[in-house]
């Protein structure tokens, strides 16, 4: 009985340093104020999830494309928009640093499509890749660009 | 040892409370060292969880009378291990469990948010602290299991059918996805408090969920399968409300990771999930309940007490806060995206959902009828069997093809001539199969059939999503390491189809026979002739028992003895108890069981009444739980990829504040 008693004290008295600890380590802060997202970092993070989830649906359009899920017709009409979409929100981001002052790395390019064999190259496009910072969720890699007619001038090029 | 886990657990209902009380008013004014010292009550609450969890085994172990629990629950001749497993036997060990496992999962959760969702976390300890508040209450004020009294001479013993091995894993795994679903409903009503409607809760808490729900599936699989060769009725699934208890936040659940897959991708169901997450958490509080509340009679309810006022009332206050949470952030949670197709893949997500938490609700509906028409007719009306197997053929058929189509349908917006395409193979290959049952007389059952066709669409559809993918990406290894989740879910498809081809061919395709044999009588049973030998009596551990030998052939050759009989227990809880045990063949060649049971005996004439079954592909129902795990394991291993595409979102921002 005693002995239960004297480990009961002995876990009580553990328990209040473990929880009096913040204060006992920092008695005398020059801030008490918790971490909170500014507006401007929710903005930021909105900005952030918008470019992850283009990128995302376009890995997974390229995808399904090369998978047979999506029609040649189908992508052609679809790609541009979405890249146009991808390129908006990576450009919004980088817009958003900037006038912070903040940057992010670059590290992939969206793939253009490749035109099939044969066929005339395209004009080259606009130089204004659009940079990719990391590799979105689906793919790790960028996947081989499907070999479909190029129809005109696309998304990052318009 | 029962004043230090008294203590232990007091101490536990003030660090749990100072959680709450605490981690609130840090959170609301701002306050970081409250916060801190919150979070570290967690903490701490977890440890002295710990020390009153193992005074209890303790206790157990050394089958220590003075502990009333003890002594109601395990008695001298009980094996070891039964008698630690007698920590959930009862209901304040499983009280005591919940809490060990919701503070543990707590404290882990909490710490690794830390890194990716800092700002959240003070939000979240205080929802945490709540919960964790309601079950030490109940451990200290209400059902403790540290009464002492003067020790008996031996304890009253287990319940019979609780001394199995299965009873080792499946309570603890249940439980564990049970309190499992706390993690991401703390998570996702910390973000809704806090306004931090952004994806944070869903990265934070996406592997929580995952391994929840992996766990309560687990769980109750390996239930079913106690029940299957303990019970001794011939079935695994009786649609018991205990068993509908756990069914039903396991279907929430897996409605939530597909429609979350949505939120993450498109920005869509925000309100959905919050909602989704609620339901599978206040679902799996309505399992505790019902199965520590005894308020139904059920095959289950080994512990019971008057505990239902207090959980009904927790119950009803988590959905009111909830719900009206929910309400108050409805603005942060639209969605500025919508549905571009009803062919797509989002679409088919959407279907999913609906038939999930249309079967969950129906199945909620059956399992409260009984308490529903106890307290308006004074006197209760059960529903049985035809009422759920309605609901599970209109609902889970079309899940089951939704299953096969699912894969195949593009996101945002499929063409028909795309959809004709993908479609081709999987269709062929059910109409091929359709046609072969029919052709060899398995059209009998149209359940049956149609269980089996869809099972071939969607067989079809998953091995035609790998082979396409391998393609594309040259590997199989490559595809499945670029996307885990999918191809991880792919293989949970694949457990789940297992699993519906093992229920269907069990019980659209079973025989029953049932015949009183004397010795040396013989019965026929699908293609099986059963010849009742002899009657004997043994002692095992605990028991007295009693079995029929059965020698078993097949077109003239021996295939095997089977021994089905009862064991008599002198000490159980209520006076001496006897149960069926059963004895059962696996059968190679068709994967299914020959299941006996010795329904009745009598020892004086030798006479036993012998119910047989034969159960084709029963045994794909157990295997697709290996398969279930893997495939989760697959879903849930950590991407290296994914891990700093996320750490540099979440980085940016900290560096911001910095």
């Amino acid at each position: 009985m005693t002995a239960a008693l004297v480990l009961a004290a002995v876990l009580a008295v553990v328990a209040a340093m473990l929880v009096a600890r913040p204060f006992l380590r920092d008695p005398e802060p020059a801030s008490d104020r918790l971490d909170e997202l500014t507006e401007r970092e929710r903005r930021r993070l909105e900005l952030a999830e918008e470019r992850d989830r283009a990128l995302a649906a376009l890995k997974e359009l390229e995808f399904d494309h090369r998978t047979g899920k999506v029609a040649d017709e189908h992508y052609r009409e679809t790609v541009g928009p979405m890249r146009v979409r991808a390129a908006e929100a990576l450009r919004a981001l980088e817009r958003f640093d900037a006038a912070a002052g903040g940057d992010e790395p670059r590290m992939v390019e969206i793939p253009d499509p490749l035109p099939p064999p044969g066929e005339p190259k395209p004009p080259d496009p606009v130089p204004d890749p659009v940079p990719e910072p990391y590799p979105p969720p689906d793919e790790a890699d960028p996947p081989e660009p499907a070999r479909v007619p190029e129809p005109g001038p696309l998304g990052v090029e318009t | 040892m029962a004043p230090l886990g008294r203590a232990a657990l007091l101490l536990t209902f003030g660090l749990v409370l100072y959680a709450l009380v605490a981690g609130a008013i840090g959170a609301r004014q701002r306050r970081r060292r409250l916060a801190l010292s919150a979070r570290n009550a967690l903490y701490a609450a977890f440890g002295t969880t710990v020390v009153a969890a193992l005074v209890l085994l303790a206790a157990l172990a050394r089958r220590d009378f003075s502990f009333a629990y003890v002594a109601e629950h395990t008695n001298r001749d009980l094996a070891g291990g039964y008698a630690l497993s007698a920590f959930w036997g009862g209901q304040e060990g499983s009280l005591l469990l919940w809490l060990l496992i919701l503070t543990g999962y707590a404290s882990v959760a909490v710490w690794l948010a830390g890194r990716t969702a800092k700002e959240l976390v003070p939000w979240v300890v205080p929802v945490f602290g709540a919960v964790a508040t309601f079950f030490a209450f109940m451990l200290v004020f209400v059902s403790s299991p540290f009464h002492t009294q003067p020790a008996p001479a031996d304890g009253a013993g287990m319940v019979p059918s609780l001394q199995n091995p299965y009873m080792l894993a499946h309570p603890p795994l249940l439980y564990l996805g049970y309190v499992g679903l706390t993690v991401p409903f703390a998570f996702a009503m910390g973000a809704l408090l806090s306004k931090q409607t952004d994806e944070r809760w869903i990265v934070v808490t996406r592997r929580w969920t995952l391994a929840a729900w992996t766990f309560l599936g687990v769980g109750q699989l390996l239930g079913a399968h106690w029940a299957y060769v303990e019970i001794g009725w011939g079935g695994y699934y009786a649609w018991d409300p205990v068993e509908n208890a756990a069914l039903m936040p396991w279907l929430a659940a897996t409605a939530f990771l597909h429609s979350v897959m949505m939120q993450e991708k498109r920005g869509m169901l925000k309100v959905w999930n919050a909602i989704l997450v609620s339901l599978a958490f206040c679902l799996s509080i309505f399992g505790t309940f019902l199965t520590r509340s005894g308020v139904i009679n059920s095959i289950h309810s080994f512990a019971q007490s008057p505990l239902g006022g207090w959980f009904l009332g927790f119950i009803v206050v988590t959905v009111v806060v909830s719900a009206a949470l929910i309400r108050l952030r409805l603005p942060l949670l639209r969605s500025r995206t919508t549905l571009e197709s009803l062919v797509s893949r989002e679409a088919t997500f959407l279907y999913n959902n609906l038939l999930l938490v249309a079967f969950c609700l129906t199945i909620l509906w059956g399992t409260m009828w009984p308490i529903l028409t106890q307290a308006v007719r004074a006197e209760p009306s059960t529903i049985s069997k035809p009422y759920y197997n309605f609901f599970l053929h209109s609902f889970g058929l079309p899940l089951l093809l939704l299953m096969g189509i699912g894969p195949l349908v593009a996101w945002r917006r499929a063409s028909l001539r795309a959809v004709g395409r993908t479609f081709l193979v999987p269709f062929a290959a059910a109409v091929a199969t359709g046609g072969a049952l029919l052709a060899v007389g398995l059209g009998s059952s149209l359940p049956g059939l149609l269980a089996y066709t869809f099972s071939a669409f969607v067989a079809a559809s998953i091995v035609y999503e790998f082979v396409r993918g391998t393609r594309a990406t040259g590997s199989l290894m490559r595809l499945v390491a670029r996307n885990r989740r999918r191809y991880g879910g792919y293989l949970v498809h694949a457990a789940v189809l297992m699993l519906a081809i093992g229920v269907a061919g069990s019980s659209a395709y079973q025989t029953v026979r049932e015949r009183g044999l004397k010795p040396g009588q013989s019965m026929e049973v699908a293609g099986y002739t059963l010849t009742y030998e002899s009657l004997g009596t043994r002692d095992v551990r605990n028991a007295q028992a009693i079995r029929a030998v059965v020698d078993v052939s097949r077109n003239g050759s021996h295939v095997t003895t089977l021994t089905p009989g009862k064991n008599t227990y002198p000490v159980a809880p209520g006076g001496p108890q006897t149960s069926n045990e059963v004895s059962i063949y696996h059968d190679p060649r068709n994967l299914g069981d020959l299941f006996t049971i010795a329904d009745q005996i009598d020892a004086k004439s030798g006479t036993v009444f012998l119910k047989v079954l034969v159960k084709p592909l029963v045994n794909l129902i157990w295997a697709a739980g290996f398969l279930f795990v893997f495939g989760a394991l697959v879903a849930m291993w950590p991407d290296a990829v994914e891990q700093r595409r996320l750490a540099q979102r979440y980085a940016a921002a900290a560096a911001a504040r910095a």
